[in-house]
């Protein structure tokens, strides 16, 4: 069902993007400017800007897809989202503010005196970064799909397009007024139609989330089966499988559907189960996610402590003019991130009622754009707010990818290609955006949130023991850093890339490699404390000093430095 | 670009190296440390405990508060709630308890004493 509105509403999100960009254009000069801003984004700015930035693809449809599929347990993700702002805030933002690093290659150089440690956080920063753009062309993808009905590539292949030239021409500057802009555009294109889907609910007699006899489907309703499924059928149903008319009764017990199968359902049938998808009880019970307690907790690992170790989140607590306003910067950006998280729940929630198809597909992802017009019906109201959804959805993309290929490029210009000048960004801003383009065409069948959640896990085994050692403890060196991102990091990175690959399977070994983070991350640590002092004669002779340096607050310092 | 930011020799070594030898410096950190480690410890225990209600204590997850909101569901808007509290409560210690003492150690270095 094509949306009329849908298309104007995203080519307007993109096009004030662009403007945006180029009205900061004419204030970026330097590479410094392009880099920080100039430490002269206020504070509020600042922070809408970071929540901007933050919220991307996966909280924007992931959240509300996995909350729709699996049920309350995904709540992990969102609340991991949140608390790993606080370990940031905690442990590393601001000694690592003090020391006037600006990425995570200046950091491994400060502390560790060592270019080998600085070239090989480079090339984490930039997996971790192509590993995070993946989902948000994925999303961008899927949206044009769902709203447009156009090729999945289309979606992906304008925001990798917009955001590569935008970053390149732009910097920095521009897209600290651009992401800003976005957080609000962002809340307002969730927050106003769950308004209306709520005051719909209401006057419907608030239908159950959750009933015991299973949900049922409110109208007649063809779903298409992409890949093979099986349903599980509770009560006896009659179908049509297109291209047949003639109606088939489905008795209770398991039915395969092949590939390619569109099946219609009569308005009131009960929703088949599908194999692998907890029923109407589990969903409301926590502990029934795939993989059980072990995919759990590698989830709270990653999220919680990776968030640090994303290049785009740290380069933004340099935009602060001091610790103070730092730390206020961080307290409106976990208010402004808890106040999001509200609404996708509530859109996966109320999926259950309205747009119960999509568990049959396993097309979670798309709920938050096809929930309104499921459930206002494809009217104005119901089109006007579909529009809005998407325009929502584009501005998520396209703040977080700005960010991350803002990192992905200053690392490949200092890192990578040469000395960091103007022309070295902007080739890899390019660089940067065409690897993760192509990626995201070959992960289309994974869930947005997933691919997210493999890049969470590769930064928290690899950056978050760097720094939290490294600015915790002196006896960190280069030899035990370098080891210890090694393995924790590597073995998380070869996880994901056979996940990527394609590997599905079942067993332990799947649920070792779909979520690493549980093994990986206290793996990195126990390799860089062990090493560590195995070479412990390597530890820098200026270590106290570099120790100061991030400890000391700004008020203690030296005016010079 | 930012590399010599990073890496350039400290100005002037010998003033604050004689501030980190001050047992005023040495409370400081330790305040810092005693709030930092002890609340993220907290925290992480709190998580872990909704993991382990979950896993091992089904039935009190989900019974029922009011309607469709069970215990498990109020359990993880608190967590948002509590990580927001941190966080606020770090800022209200960082600005009473390490702000002042770390500008009251700046003042006497300027005036020159031997912190």
């Amino acid at each position: 069902m094509v949306n009329p509105y849908a298309l104007p509403a995203v080519l307007a999100v993109t096009a004030v993007t662009v403007v945006i960009g180029a009205y900061g254009l004419r204030l970026a000069r330097s590479t410094s400017d392009l880099l920080v801003a100039s430490r002269t984004v206020s504070p509020r700015w600042n922070a809408a800007a970071i929540s901007g930035e933050y919220l991307s693809a996966a909280s924007f449809l992931g959240v509300a897809g996995l909350v729709l599929k699996e049920g309350v347990d995904m709540l992990w993700y969102p609340v991991g989202f949140a608390a790993g702002y606080l370990a940031l805030l905690l442990f590393v933002a601001a000694p690592l503010r003090r020391s006037g690093a600006f990425t995570l290659p200046d950091f491994c150089e400060l502390r560790l005196g060592s270019t080998r440690m600085r070239k090989l956080s480079a090339v984490f920063v930039i997996f971790i970064g192509w590993l995070y753009l993946v989902p948000q062309f994925q999303g961008a993808g899927l949206t044009l799909q769902t709203v447009m009905g156009w090729p999945y590539y289309v979606g992906s292949l304008l925001v990798a397009a917009v955001v590569t030239g935008n970053v390149a021409l732009g910097g920095m500057r521009s897209i600290t007024f651009v992401q800003a802009f976005q957080y609000w555009l962002k809340l307002t294109a969730l927050a106003v139609p769950v308004i209306f889907l709520l005051l719909h609910w209401q006057a419907q007699g608030r239908p159950e989330v959750t009933p015991p006899t299973g949900n049922t489907f409110l109208a007649t309703t063809t779903v298409h089966f992409d890949a093979p499924a099986v349903l599980t059928v509770t009560t006896p149903t009659t179908v049509t499988v297109a291209p047949s008319s003639t109606p088939r009764l489905l008795q209770p017990g398991k039915h395969t559907f092949a590939a390619g199968s569109d099946v219609t359902f009569p308005a009131g049938a009960t929703v088949p189960q599908v194999s692998g998808t907890p029923d109407a009880t589990g969903w409301l019970h926590p502990g029934t996610v795939p993989g059980g307690l072990f995919a759990t907790y590698s989830l709270i690992f990653a999220t919680f402590l990776g968030t640090m170790g994303l290049p785009h989140v740290l380069v933004r607590f340099y935009t602060n003019p001091d610790g103070a306003a730092a730390r206020r910067t961080t307290l409106v950006v976990l208010g402004l991130v808890g106040l999001f998280y509200l609404f996708p729940t509530l859109y996966g929630v109320l999926g259950r009622v309205y747009a119960p198809a999509l568990m049959l597909t396993g097309d979670t992802d798309a709920v938050v754009l096809v929930l309104p017009g499921l459930a206002l019906g494809h009217g104005l109201a119901g089109q006007l707010l579909g529009a809005l959804v998407a325009a929502g959805g584009f501005a998520a993309f396209l703040s977080s990818s700005s960010g991350l290929l803002t990192s992905v490029a200053g690392v490949f210009s200092t890192d990578v290609l040469g000395r960091g000048s103007v022309v070295d960004f902007r080739r890899g801003a390019l660089i940067g955006g065409l690897v993760p383009f192509i990626l995201s065409l070959t992960v289309a069948a994974l869930d947005v949130s997933m691919v997210v959640g493999l890049a969470f896990a590769v930064a928290a085994s690899s950056f978050c023991p760097l720094l939290v050692l490294g600015i915790w403890w002196r006896g960190l060196t280069d030899v035990g850093a370098m080891a210890g991102i090694l393995v924790g990091g590597g073995g998380a990175a070869v996880a994901v890339l056979l996940t990527f690959l394609g590997y599905t399977g079942d067993g332990l070994l799947a649920t070792l490699l779909h979520y690493p983070g549980a093994w990986t991350v206290p793996l990195a640590f126990t390799v860089m404390v062990g090493v560590s002092l195995a070479t412990r004669r390597r530890v820098p002779s200026t270590v106290g000093l570099t120790m100061l340096r991030l400890h000391a607050p700004e008020a203690l310092r030296p005016r010079a430095l | 670009m930012s590399t010599e930011v990073a890496t350039g020799a400290p100005p002037d070594p010998t003033s604050y190296v004689a501030v980190q030898g001050s047992p005023e410096f040495a409370a400081l950190r330790k305040t810092l440390r005693g709030f930092i480690f002890p609340m993220a410890a907290a925290f992480f225990a709190w998580y872990a405990l909704y993991v382990i209600l979950s896993a091992y204590a089904r039935g009190f997850m989900g019974a029922k508060v009011v309607g469709n909101i069970n215990v498990a569901l109020v359990f993880g808007i608190l967590q948002f709630v509590t990580t927001f509290l941190i966080a606020w409560l770090y800022a209200r210690f960082a600005s009473r308890r390490l702000d002042p003492v770390a500008d009251a150690i700046r003042t006497r270095m300027e005036r020159g004493e031997q912190a």
